[in-house]
Formats: C-alpha cells, structure tokens, sequence
C-alpha cells in the first residue's frame, strides 16, 4: 500500500470513527436517565440562554442578529421534543428574544400560545404584558393575554378588560369587543355586558359581529325579565321557582322567552339567579 | 499635497489588496453566508425575511471588520518590512499622501467588498420576499461607514505597531465602541471621578452604535435626514481626527 492510499484510508477511518462517537455521545447524553450521567436534569440538551442584560451587552449592537439566533434555538429546541416531559427553558427563552427585540410580534404571540398549554400560564401574562408596553398599538398582545387569562386561569374578568384594550387598538377585528362582552357575561358582570353588547351592536360595521351582539342583548334582556318575574314569585309564594315554567304555570309570564342564542333558562331555587340551562 | 499623486497610491493600494487572496476567500465566505441565511430563514417559523436581514447584515459588517483587521494592518507593515517605503518616499511623494493613499485605497476595497456583499443581500431578500425595505439600503451604508472609521483606526494603530498588535488594538476598539451604551449607562450610576473618567471613555473611543441602523431593517424604520447627517457628521468628524493624529504619527516615523 502506498502512503497516500494509506493517508487517504487513514482519513476516512477516523472520520468515520469521530461519526460513530458523535452518534453515540449525542444518543447517550439524550436518553440516558440524568441520575446515571450525574446530574439532576438532563441540561445537555437543553439550551442555555444568556440572561436578557448579558445577552443585550455581549451583542455589541447586533440585538436583532442574537434574538434570531435564539429564535432559531428555540423553535429548535420545542421541535426537537423533549426526553424530559417539561420544556423547562421555553418561557427563559422566549423572554430573551423579546427582550432582545422588542417589537418582534411574531415571538409574542408564539409565546402566549405556547407557553400556557406547557405549564407556564403566569410567564405568558407577564410577556404578554412587556408586549403591551412594547407594542402600545397592537391588538394582539392584549388579545392573546385575554385568552390566557380565560383558558388557563379562568379569569374572566381580567380577559374581559385585556379584550376590551385589544378593542380600541387600531386594526382589531371587530369581533373583539364583542369578546370583552362574552367575558363580562361569563364573570356575571351582565350589565357590564350588556352595556358592550350595545355599543358593539350600534357602532359595528361588520354584518356578523351585529347579528351576533344583537341576539346577546336580547338574551340578556329575557334573563333580566326573567330576573324581574322571578323577584315577583318571590314576593307572592315567599320562594323561588323551580323552573321558568312555574313562572307561566303561577301566571306571572305569559309564555317563557325563546332564547335567540339557541338555550334555554334555569333558575337556581336556592339564590333564585337565572342563568343558561346546561345543555 | 498631490491629488494625482494621492490618486497614484490609492489605485495602487486597491490593486495589492486585490492581490490578496484573503481578500477573495473573505468576500466569498460572507457571500456564502449571506446564501445560507436563507436555510435559516426556513426554519424560523414564518421569519424568513426577518433572519435573511438580520444575519446578513450581520455577517456584512463582520466581514468587512475582518477584512480592516488583516488587510488595514498589514498596509503600511508591508511596505516598510519589504522596504518598498524608501522606493515611494525617495519620489516626490510626502508621507501625508502615502498614508492617506494607503487609507483611501483601502476603503476603494472595502466599498468594492461591500457592494459585492450588499448586492447578494439584496438578490437573496428579493428572491425571498419580492421587496427591499429602503431601512436596508441605509444598514448597508451605515456598515461601510463604520469599516471606513475603523479602517483609519487600524492605520492609525499599524504605523506604530506590528500587524498583530493593531489588528487586536482595533478588535477592542470595535468592542468599545460597540458598547458605547454600556459605557454611558454605567457611567450614569459611577461615583463622580468614575463618572467622569467612563464619559471620557464614552466620547473618545468611537461610538460605533451611532452607525448601527441594521436593528431597524427588519421593521423597515429608516433613519430621518436629522440622524444621517449627525452620523455623516460623527464620521467625517472623528475620521479626520484620526487621520490627523495617524499622519502625525507616520511623520515621525523611523524606518
């Protein structure tokens, strides 16, 4: 064998060799338990984030290039999956990016999207709200907060008052007051409600939204007469009604009103408050 | 001083650096980047227009630097080293214009370099989203302005010290000046003498962020006549100071 064959095969021996070791290590780093490899979590497949000031002061200006590189690693690293049941560096991540760039929309609304359904409900209202400080004229930031608020806190007041900003921004859907007035109705807050509905129903230009803010007013309008005729069955039977049909059957309506929303009324014979009936 | 002269050594110095085939494989690797932004653009989500800006004008301006600290460094070293100085200084040629020369020629490739980079920029964000953001044309020419500055700091820094020496010099010069913000928000909060000493550092060293306009491109937010005049201004300003105070130098020069 001639020494340039033998260089040549040398080569490629051990680049192949560093090949197999590299899927090895790299197998080895992500699937054994952490416990056998001496650490108490698997951080070698984590990223690692700069904190937001380090990060600000080792880009030397270049503050748009580093918030897409840890752009790029963080659609990377949500991806990839993760071995450890909890993407335990997403919301570091994503406070990083916008930290970095600011007015960067597209990583706030990623983050309130995401960041809620994996575990991190409080991270995606606090980015939530450094989007609305950063982007005072977007009606995403305080949109997408309000959803926050009410599929994982339950919170519908507060999502009620974020969609009620979203509302006044500058190219919101004309849906997203209506929205606030849903929440209101969903907190109790009928007359809150009621008072949205209306606006929504007088002001909007689109055909949908007044449809929709019409048949809520003339719901929350048969739910207050109701409310009305079930104070009056008070007054004359000293308790409430079992149902909105005692109401008819003791004549104090004539007929129980057929909701535009498509559901029908209960009352609660312990407080006497109208509300939809489950259906 | 000789302006046809001046224009002799100019030409001149763009035509070594031409010669130069760190200069070639700089300007191919930036152009190789500038290409490969576009894979990362198709990961990113949607933000392909926003990754293609940032990380070009990213690897433009690093490029360029790189090209200033090797090349700008190695100017005047070379002449004296290969003694080629005595032939050109024997002339009727003064040591203002040999380094001015030297200067000039320099930024002749360093605009050549940029302009090959820009228009593969500006080919890749078009084929990529069909439009050019006017904020990029001003990133663009922001960056040259700030090789131009650092380019006369390099000189400055190569006519009394080795190649290696200014390279690294003119490295912690870049670092500084990039990190002029740092420098004044510290500043800020120092005891008075700090306070003092840091704002001597903040208006001597050059302040680099002023040229920075590449973080405004991807919201498409172009400077103001007011802002490009004041960074023209900075830069005229501060490149003269340094050609001054680098001439000077080179006058006392022994070889």
């Amino acid at each position: 064998m001639t020494y340039q064959r033998f260089t040549l095969l040398a080569v490629f021996v051990f680049l192949g060799l560093s090949f197999v070791a590299q899927i090895n290590y790299d197998s080895w780093r992500r699937y054994t338990p952490p416990k056998l490899i001496g650490i108490d979590y698997n951080v070698y497949i984590e990223p690692q984030p700069l904190s937001p000031s380090l990060a600000k002061a080792v880009s030397f200006g270049s503050t748009e290039f580093l918030a897409d590189y840890y752009w790029l690693t963080l659609i990377q690293y949500y991806g990839g999956g993760t071995p450890n049941g909890k993407y335990r560096k997403l919301a570091e991540l994503f406070n990083v990016v916008t930290d970095l760039s600011p007015r960067f929309v597209q990583a706030y609304q990623t983050g309130l999207i995401i960041l809620p359904g994996e575990g991190f409900p409080d991270e995606a209202i606090a980015l939530g709200e450094k989007g609305k400080k950063s982007l005072p004229d977007s009606w995403e930031m305080p949109y997408y907060t309000g959803l926050v608020y009410h599929i994982y806190k339950k919170d519908f007041v507060s999502a009620a008052k974020e969609f009620q900003i979203a509302a006044t921004k500058k190219d919101a859907p004309p849906i997203t007051q209506y929205f606030a007035g849903i929440y209101y109705k969903e907190a109790d807050q009928r007359q809150l409600a009621y008072q949205i509905f209306k606006t929504v129903h007088e002001t909007t230009k689109d055909d949908f939204v007044r449809e929709r803010s019409g048949k809520q007013l003339l719901h929350l309008e048969m739910t207050f007469f109701l409310e009305d005729a079930v104070a009056k069955y008070r007054q004359q039977f000293g308790r409430y009604p079992a149902s909105p049909q005692d109401l008819v059957t003791k004549k104090i309506i004539k007929e129980v009103p057929v909701s535009p929303l498509g559901v029908g009324f209960a009352i609660d014979t312990q407080t006497g408050a109208v509300s939809e009936a489950k259906r | 001083m000789k302006y046809k002269v001046l224009w002799a050594i100019t030409l001149n110095t763009f035509r070594e650096t031409l010669r130069d085939k760190l200069l070639y494989s700089l300007v191919g690797f930036a152009v190789l980047v500038i290409a490969a932004s576009l894979l990362a653009g198709s990961v990113s989500l949607g933000q392909d227009a926003r990754v293609i800006q940032d990380f070009s004008l990213t690897a433009m301006l690093v490029f360029l630097l790189i090209i200033t600290y090797f090349i700008g460094t190695q100017l005047v070293f070379k002449e004296v080293e290969r003694k080629t100085i005595y032939l050109v200084l024997s002339k009727p040629v003064s040591r203002e214009t040999f380094y001015l020369g030297k200067f000039f020629g320099l930024c002749l490739t360093i605009l050549v370099a940029g302009l090959i980079m820009a228009a593969m920029f500006l080919i890749v964000l078009y084929a990529k989203t069909h439009s050019v953001p006017v904020a990029a044309y001003f990133a663009v020419g922001a960056i040259i302005l700030e090789a131009w500055l650092l380019t006369a700091v390099s000189l400055l820094f190569s006519s009394f010290t080795s190649p290696l020496s200014s390279a690294i010099y003119t490295f912690g010069v870049t670092l500084i000046g990039h990190g002029s913000a740092t420098v004044w928000l510290l500043s800020q909060k120092a005891s008075p003498v700090m306070r003092g000493i840091l704002e001597g550092v903040y208006y001597l060293f050059p302040n680099l962020e002023k040229f920075n306009l590449r973080n405004d491109v991807v919201f498409n937010l172009s400077p103001d006549g007011t802002q490009v005049g004041l960074i023209l201004l900075y830069f005229v300003g501060y490149t003269a100071f340094l050609l001054i105070l680098g001439v000077a130098v080179f006058r006392k020069d022994e070889f």
